[in-house]
């Protein structure tokens, strides 16, 4: 008898047990079938899988069932909140150093990417001899060099993977010929990046467009005014890494010589201003700063009171630093040969006197399969 | 299909199960056949025909097998349905293999066929021979219903990476099987375990290996952490599938056989094998090294026999070479351990532990290694050759940063935490563990979706066996 209650007890606990996780489960797989699509995921900055198209054809080549899985994993419902619980669970739980590749050192995410790529240093050297030998060897052009560390290079945790910044900026000095090398990595420190991004403030490193200046032989404006733009900045690495994190401040600087430039951006045959505050709002605030990825632009400074002129050959990084060399030349030209092939620029650009100056990024010379 | 999808978990699933439930018992079994069917095309469109071709073969050869049993007919359907399973095998997955290794001999070179290998051949085409043999000794009736016949061959849960459950072990629940709330609880939770084995535990242990073979900061210490990763790897891989499809059959009523008993802790190479891939290492025992004399032969035949049965062990697991000689070094410890060193052994307290353990992390290294060279290359690499040092910056880091899921792994391989929840089970009441244990189901499903919603890294190592 005793044994016949516990039965009908233990039958009464699994019932609520399993009815307990047919809920949720059931419940979360209801929800997933009924989401409606969402386009893009902010926090990740790309497009999501749409529901693929049916048709005999991709079902019997099995591509069909590929899209699917894909659609599957961009629109399940709490996305984001599931991509937060992993990097928790990493991070806290299981102590992991990073998460998809970042860490966070002081408040900063700083994607640790620390093997060095000879091969494509050496490409990079390659493409910019290219360019130098066909526009500027028989010119009487200026050409200098600098090399913007990537935040890693700040990183101070134990146990930091970091690759040979050394290495890498000798080596690239010595590759890169008839340049001269302007050093700003005693300039920077981990306070002059976005904590969320990997680009430079442009607010904390008027003394590196100073210095820069200097070394090509002028100066720039030191006075400028802060304007805050927003108080909720959310970079590129946020999303990436996906913990929950504050977002911060982003700000411009201008001045009267900044504000009466004029910028022309040739990609798209328009004017342009140097400030984007639309992007401020949009999936990459970042390209606030002449906005963005654009292959070709030029900024004239009316109020330049000299006719020198300056091409920079540039990744993201230079969007920042840029409005501020400005304030020293006539014309500041902004090239970046991953969107511009350096065969075609003779047809845009007059090549005659200028100072040419080669400003990367430690990440992207370090990833330079994207130059053309 | 594969378990561990958003596709598989919150589409696939509901809906088989829920469809399974709501039909009456007399069409449960097509219902499993049809969603089996799906489940499998949708990962193997074309080769879906093979494997129904195939069932329908051994469908047919069972009937007549049985009919015209001690005639010609009969044995003759039999060795025919036999080759033609094997035929499927041998083409579809050693065809390459064999002209590869035969143009390496003979010099001659001659053009690959370049064959995508079915998923989960291996699995299906054991159980159909498994059920050719048992009907072929009548130790089991022919089935006569194709459905059940489909049923036992395609279902979903063991389709693909097993356990390779043979006809005598299902026949009785193909045709009734009891379904209770307290099989279900139990399958659901074995399912989310492995789930969690998994995704949880075999994908970062993958990760970690995958880092290591393409560090350029290498070191002996480095080297061991390998070894000792993708053993633990390859055993949640596997056993984490194998308790996901044992805690599917207990959802849809099926009682399948265990297929690992926490083999990290045997005292022998001896009994690792009994508890590891039990499925597979008892077909080879009943169907190829017991009709083949098993123990009671002469010393030769003896190491004939196991050496034999070794080498396809280690063939049945993959066409490659690396694979062939992990069965056959497998086979010679047997042999050793039979001959002389298994009474030795069991004197040990803890050299026959490290005995084990370090056989282990050697002979998965070369079963996991893209070649048989690059295999012993990494196990140089743990003894220092090739210049390596001590430890290095990367060694430290990704130590520290994948040692908790390293002691996890440890820890779980053996039978510790699965007491600890025994006794925890005894101590708390019923009421408790109704509320307990599906929050812990809740937690793993949504830990396991995380990652796999943002991980890219999720293959099943065994889907190419």
């Amino acid at each position: 008898m005793n044994k016949e209650i516990s039965n009908i007890k233990g039958a009464l606990w699994d019932r609520i047990a399993v009815t307990i996780i047919v809920m949720f489960f059931g419940g979360f797989a209801i929800l997933t079938w009924f989401k409606p699509v969402s386009d893009m995921s902010v926090e990740e900055r790309r497009k999501l899988k749409d529901k693929p198209s049916f048709s005999v054809e991709k079902i019997v080549s099995g591509q069909y069932m590929k899209e699917f899985e894909e659609y599957a994993l961009d629109q399940i419902p709490l996305r984001q909140n599931f991509r937060e619980i992993k990097a928790l669970y990493g991070t806290y739980v299981l102590g992991q150093l990073d998460n998809n590749e970042l860490t966070i050192f002081e408040g900063h995410i700083i994607n640790m990417e620390h093997t060095l790529d000879e091969n494509s240093l050496e490409y990079a050297a390659n493409r910019f001899n290219t360019i130098y030998d066909k526009y500027l060897s028989d010119k009487n052009i200026n050409v200098y060099m600098s090399i913007i560390p990537d935040k890693n290079y700040f990183n101070g945790r134990d146990y930091t993977l970091k690759y040979d910044y050394e290495y890498l900026v000798e080596k690239m000095c010595n590759d890169v010929e008839n340049q001269t090398y302007i050093d700003i990595f005693s300039l920077l420190d981990l306070e002059d990046y976005y904590r969320t991004d990997p680009h430079l403030r442009q607010e904390n490193i008027v003394d590196v467009a100073a210095k820069l200046a200097e070394s090509m032989g002028t100066s720039i404006s030191t006075d400028y005014e802060q304007v805050q733009v927003t108080k909720e900045f959310y970079g590129t690495y946020y999303g990436q890494m996906a913990l929950p994190v504050k977002g911060e401040e982003m700000s411009y600087l201008t001045n009267d010589i900044v504000s009466n430039c004029t910028v022309y951006d040739y990609e798209n045959n328009r004017d342009i201003d140097m400030y984007n505050l639309d992007a401020v709002s949009g999936n990459d605030p970042y390209e606030m700063y002449l906005y963005g990825p654009l292959s070709l632009i030029t900024i004239t400074n009316p109020k330049a009171d000299n006719e020198k002129e300056l091409i920079i050959f540039r990744d993201s990084f230079a969007s920042s630093v840029a409005p501020m060399l400005a304030t020293a030349y006539n014309k500041v030209t902004l090239v970046d040969i991953r969107y511009v092939s350096p065969e075609y620029l003779g047809n845009f650009i007059e090549f005659n006197e200028q100072d040419v100056l080669f400003l990367y990024s430690t990440s992207v010379l370090n990833n330079s399969e994207t130059i053309k | 299909m594969i378990f561990s999808t958003i596709t598989f978990l919150y589409y696939f699933l509901p809906v088989a199960l829920m469809v399974y439930f709501v039909v009456p018992s007399a069409l449960k079994n097509l219902v499993l056949v049809v969603a089996s069917l799906i489940f499998y095309a949708w990962g193997e469109p074309k080769y879906v025909y093979l494997m129904i071709a195939l069932v329908i073969i051994g469908y047919i050869a069972g009937i007549v097998i049985h009919k015209y049993r001690g005639k010609t007919l009969g044995k003759v359907t039999y060795l025919v349905s036999l080759l033609l399973c094997f035929f499927a095998l041998g083409f579809f997955k050693y065809a390459d293999f064999f002209i590869e290794s035969f143009g390496r001999v003979t010099g001659i070179s001659v053009k690959l066929l370049g064959i995508a290998l079915p998923i989960g051949i291996s699995f299906y085409v054991f159980q159909l021979v498994s059920y050719l043999v048992e009907v072929k000794r009548e130790n089991v009736a022919p089935q006569k219903n194709i459905i059940n016949m489909f049923a036992y061959v395609t279902m979903f849960p063991q389709l693909i990476a097993g356990p390779i459950v043979r006809y005598n072990q299902i026949e009785k629940q193909l045709v009734s099987r009891t379904y209770n709330l307290e099989k279900i609880r139990a399958g659901i939770t074995r399912f989310a375990l492995g789930l969690g084995k998994k995704v949880l535990i075999a994908n970062q242990l993958a990760e970690l290996c995958d880092i290591i073979k393409a560090s350029h900061d290498k070191s002996i210490l480095f080297m061991w952490i390998y070894g000792v990763a993708t053993a633990l790897y390859i055993y949640y891989d596997f056993s984490g599938y194998s308790d996901m499809a044992i805690g599917l059959g207990s959802i849809l009523g099926f009682n399948f056989p265990e297929n690992f008993n926490y083999p990290f802790i045997s005292g022998s190479i001896t009994e690792f094998w009994r508890r590891w891939h039990m499925t597979l290492g008892g077909w080879f025992r009943d169907y190829v090294y017991i009709p083949m004399g098993g123990n009671r032969v002469g010393i030769c035949r003896l190491i004939l026999n196991i050496l034999t049965v070794w080498m396809l062990t280690g063939l049945w697991h993959g066409a490659a070479t690396n694979f062939l000689l992990w069965g056959l070094l497998f086979g010679v410890i047997l042999l050793i351990e039979k001959l002389w060193l298994g009474k030795k052994l069991e004197k040990t307290l803890v050299l026959k532990h490290v005995y084990v353990l370090l056989l282990l992390v050697f002979t998965f290294v070369i079963f996991a290694a893209d070649n048989v060279g690059a295999g012993f290359e990494q196990i140089g690499g743990m003894f220092g050759l090739g210049g390596l040092p001590l430890s290095s910056l990367e060694t430290k880091y990704y130590f520290r940063s994948y040692i908790s899921v390293l002691l996890m792994a440890v820890l779980g391989a053996t039978p510790l935490i699965k007491d600890m929840f025994g006794k925890l089970k005894k101590n708390i009441s019923e009421k408790w563990l109704a509320f307990v244990e599906p929050a812990l189901v809740i937690a793993i499903l949504a830990l396991s979706t995380a990652y796999i919603v943002d991980g890219s890294f999720n293959p099943f190592l065994y889907f190419r066996f």
